[in-house]
């Protein structure tokens, strides 16, 4: 929440819209706060879609351990699915 | 000391969400309370004050027009500019009024005597979360076509098919129900947080003065000066919450303008 202000930004290198800089300048602060809430965005994602899906499969099968799987799978493919769009590039 | 929690415990009311549920100011409509009333007001102050700065433009600014200039400069450059790139200026004017909204409203919750933040009231968050949701996906749908577009979203390249089964809900999920919900909720939620600690603190601290035991009298000071303190603190993460919106918002944009992901 109470994140420093943000410092002045050199204005060079594009953004593609994750929030995180193509390399081609330094990296402004509002790119790297872009790219945090992304990322919280992608995590949450995960774990509700995933997480649902497990929960949904355990009420209807009176099962108890398929939300967990879920969970982990949410939690698991978030991460993948973050590491694609922001470190492998 | 425990005597005194006892004593001090079942008279003080804690605030609840009901002192967000403020009475109708004319006759009994939902649409008279002092929120409605405040973000009307939000909006004739930030229309005088920007016509009254750009009304007499001049070489050598007058300091209502710097600070006009200054904050709309602010929006142009810092955010516009640096996110979205050479085609930023159709969206500036956006951009400008999101900020600007959202900031007058916010640091309503701690000018006297109006003091509340109308965005503490989810509905309103709600609407300009779905007024970026809109343009955002709008201007992805017109730039690269609606096909290229969603599956821009929906299937990463450069993945082997199998892993989409696990990836494309999440993407989906994202972006049609994650961005907009985040986006209005983090707003809502700082706003209606930092309101019940400024009532906290003062209620509290105005509790203890009119408490009959001294020690309560003698503390009650503390508490005013943690509200004070806190209406401080307040004030940045107000601030801080409209620089927010609007630097997601710029973002959302900036993403669906991009070709691919």
């Amino acid at each position: 929440m109470a994140k420093k202000p943000p410092a002045a930004n050199t204005g060079r290198g594009r953004t593609d819209g994750n929030g995180i800089n193509d390399g081609s300048g330094r990296f402004g602060a509002g790119n790297e706060e872009g790219a945090a809430w992304s990322i919280f965005g992608y995590l949450i994602s995960g774990l509700i879609i995933w997480g649902g899906i497990g929960l949904g499969l355990d009420h209807w099968l009176h099962t108890h351990f398929i939300a967990l799987i879920g969970l982990l799978l949410g939690a698991g493919s978030s991460l993948y699915l973050v590491w694609l769009r922001f470190v492998r590039r | 000391m425990s005597q005194l929690v006892v004593a001090g415990g079942p008279g003080f009311v804690p605030p609840s969400t009901s002192d967000f549920d403020l009475p109708s100011i004319f006759g009994h409509s939902a649409y008279s309370t002092k929120p409605v009333f405040l973000v009307a007001l939000s909006v004739i102050l930030i229309s005088v004050f920007f016509i009254a700065a750009s009304r007499k433009a001049a070489v050598v600014p007058s300091k209502l027009q710097f600070s006009g200039e200054a904050i709309y400069g602010f929006v142009r450059n810092s955010i516009g500019e640096e996110i979205i790139g050479h085609e930023f200026m159709r969206f500036v004017p956006f951009l400008f009024t999101l900020f600007t909204f959202v900031i007058t409203n916010n640091v309503f919750g701690i000018v006297p005597f109006l003091q509340f933040p109308a965005m503490s009231h989810v509905g309103f968050p709600y609407v300009l979360a779905l007024f970026s949701f809109v343009i955002f996906h709008y201007v992805g749908i017109k730039k690269q076509g609606l096909g290229k577009y969603l599956k821009g979203i929906a299937f990463m390249p450069g993945v082997p098919k199998a892993v989409y089964i696990l990836l494309t809900p999440i993407e989906i999920a994202t972006f049609f129900l994650v961005r907009p919900l985040t986006l209005s909720l983090r707003l809502f939620a700082n706003m209606f947080a930092g309101h019940l600690l400024l009532l906290v603190f003062i209620t509290g601290g105005d509790y203890m003065l009119h408490d009959s035991h001294i020690f309560m009298k003698v503390l009650s000071p503390f508490s005013f000066a943690f509200g004070i303190g806190m209406s401080f603190f307040e004030f940045m993460v107000q601030c801080l919450q409209a620089y927010i919106i609007t630097l997601l918002t710029a973002l959302f944009i900036a993403g669906a303008l991009a070709d691919e992901h």
